[in-house]
């Protein structure tokens, strides 16, 4: 369970983390899901003890990041995002070790099943400086697993990786989602949508959305913006921009590259028969008429724009150059 | 203080796998070894040799050693990232410095150790002080020590190993030179008050003119750990704070 409330992290005059609040859950894998140098890494290493907040409160497993960082850190597994590890190991001799800094009793056995879990049993002995970047990335997770933690938290799980072993990590997250409170971050929306039990979704260290992928959808759908598709040669004409913006239920309209965008009166409203109504009427041939955000990408897209033109029109202070060294490169 | 040896047991192993290790220990004892023989052959004619010898050209030379031994320890594992892997697990800092300075000392001991051999030549050919022997070595183990402790400090200050080294090697060279600036300052109208705090800063009036004469007085002995204690804390409070604003 993590629990955060109005966590905020800044760094000189840049906030990084700007008041977040949310809630991951025991047996659900929730997504942090944002651009790069949204503040997802940041988010996490406050969650790990790594660095304290600079106002807020988060708890994990019912302890305090900050007061309680020792209780938290025995209950947390995490995975970096580079997967540091050191190059002149085995994979058994580093979980060794960490499981000889974390006190953990019964080590061999330990580390021979956190081996195990990941498919690295194989290649236990080999020098990890001779290991693919997804074997390299199983032995993180080994480690964030060791000792069998309440909470996960994984930064960036499949970056880098090929996609064989993109799925085969996104497989290896859902099944530990099962046991575990995970945390994982992505700024890869369809992985998200595949993984994640609850997506929260982070924009310059602010949360512009959170809830199941179904409820976002469904929470922009209402926002009521349909697109209309006709078959004809040249697209959309003027007479069928003029024939939907006829329509009562309709309020605006605009051409884009698909067909028709058109916005009802209010979100509650569903245009859709009066537009197909409309449309047959006018002896055009229908092929498409669906809400406009269906999918994740889509969401994203559109709320991350949303943020932003809030952020031009009101205090845009956060000048690029006064980002902190590790924000920058996570920019870059 | 499991954790301290599960730091200090990796730590030391990997001294043992590195090959850079293996090079200051191959140039240190072989640099001494020439310099004994050097100064042995010319001792047999003209007076008795000194049991002290080599200690004080060890502790002369950890200018160099100490913070080769050093420069690694901490800036390597923030350069590769393994110190946020570290900070993040229920370890303080405190246990992980602890750690890998015994492992540094160690290491160092053991060089010490085999430097033991020339005592062992000194005794084939004649009648060295053993007393002064003992001094001496309990002198540079304890010096080796202070210069591991202040040199780890730039290593956690840097992430670049060689700036690590080169200003390890500048602050050890000033704490050994903080005698011969004593006695400059000395010259110098009312400042003998001074003068007495830089030369007890140093490391060469608890050493040059007590242990390695083997007089073994508290007060080296206490400056030397207090030296040690002062560096790891100072170290720790740098581990501490980089990680707050990283």
């Amino acid at each position: 369970m993590i629990e955060v409330q109005n966590l905020t992290k800044r760094y000189g005059g840049f906030t990084a983390v700007d008041s977040i609040s949310f809630e991951a859950h025991p047996g659900q894998v929730t997504g942090f899901l944002g651009p790069n140098g949204a503040g997802k890494t940041t988010t996490m290493r406050m969650l790990t003890g790594y660095m304290p907040p600079t106002s807020g409160k988060a708890t994990v497993a019912g302890y305090d990041v900050f007061e309680q960082s020792m209780e938290v850190r025995k209950r947390i597994g995490y995975l970096l995002e580079n997967v540091p590890l050191y190059r002149d190991m085995t994979p058994y001799s580093y979980l060794m070790y960490i499981a000889e800094i974390r006190g953990l009793d019964r080590r061999r056995q330990k580390v021979e099943e956190a081996l195990d879990r990941v498919g690295m049993l194989g290649r236990a002995n080999s020098q990890i400086r001779n290991l693919s970047k997804g074997m390299r990335q199983r032995v993180g997770i080994a480690q964030a697993i060791l000792h069998n933690p309440d909470v996960l938290i994984l930064d960036e799980p499949t970056i880098g990786l090929d996609p064989h072993q993109v799925l085969e990590v996104r497989d290896l997250v859902r099944e530990l989602g099962r046991d575990h409170t995970l945390l994982f971050s992505t700024h890869i929306l369809s992985e998200a949508e595949q993984v994640c039990d609850r997506v929260v979704i982070i924009n310059h260290g602010h949360i512009i959305a959170q809830g199941t992928p179904a409820e976002l959808r469904t929470e922009l759908e209402r926002g009521g913006r349909v697109l209309v598709r006709l078959h004809s040669p040249d697209g959309a004409t003027q007479a069928v921009l003029d024939a939907i913006q006829a329509i009562p239920t309709v309020a605006a309209v605009e051409p884009s590259r698909d067909g028709v965008i058109a916005t009802p009166i209010n979100p509650e409203v569903d245009p859709r028969p009066d537009i197909a109504r409309a449309v047959v009427q006018g002896g055009w041939d229908l092929i498409e008429l669906r809400p406009l955000a269906v999918n994740l990408e889509e969401i994203f897209l559109e709320l991350t724009r949303q943020s932003e033109a809030e952020e031009t029109e009101g205090t845009a202070s956060d000048a690029p150059d006064t980002l902190p060294e590790e924000e920058r490169e996570e920019m870059a | 203080m499991s954790k301290v040896m599960a730091v200090f047991k990796r730590e030391l192993g990997l001294y043992f796998r590195s090959p850079i290790a293996y090079g200051i220990a191959f140039a240190l004892l072989f640099f001494i070894g020439v310099l004994f023989n050097a100064y042995i052959s010319q001792a047999n004619q003209q007076f008795p040799a000194d049991s002290t010898y080599v200690p004080g050209l060890l502790t002369f030379l950890m200018f160099l050693v100490g913070p080769l031994l050093t420069m690694r320890l901490l800036a390597e594992e923030r350069r590769e990232g393994t110190l946020e892997v570290l900070m993040t697990l229920p370890m303080s800092e405190w246990h992980f410095i602890v750690g890998k300075f015994l492992a540094a000392w160690a290491y160092y001991t053991i060089l010490l150790l085999i430097t033991l051999v020339y005592h062992l030549i000194l005794k084939q050919i004649g009648i060295p002080d053993d007393g002064a022997a003992f001094g001496a070595y309990l002198g540079a183990w304890l010096y080796g020590g202070a210069v591991l402790a202040v040199t780890m400090i730039w290593s956690a200050i840097t992430e670049d190993q060689i700036v690590a080294a080169f200003l390890g090697a500048a602050t050890v060279l000033v704490l050994y030179l903080a005698e011969i600036a004593s006695t400059w300052v000395a010259t110098q109208p009312g400042m003998s008050a001074a003068s007495d705090f830089i030369r007890e800063i140093g490391l060469q009036a608890h050493y040059g003119a007590t242990l390695s004469r083997g007089i073994i007085r508290a007060e080296d002995i206490v400056y030397f750990i207090l030296l040690m204690v002062g560096a790891l804390f100072v170290t720790t409070r740098i581990v501490e704070t980089r990680r707050w604003r990283a």
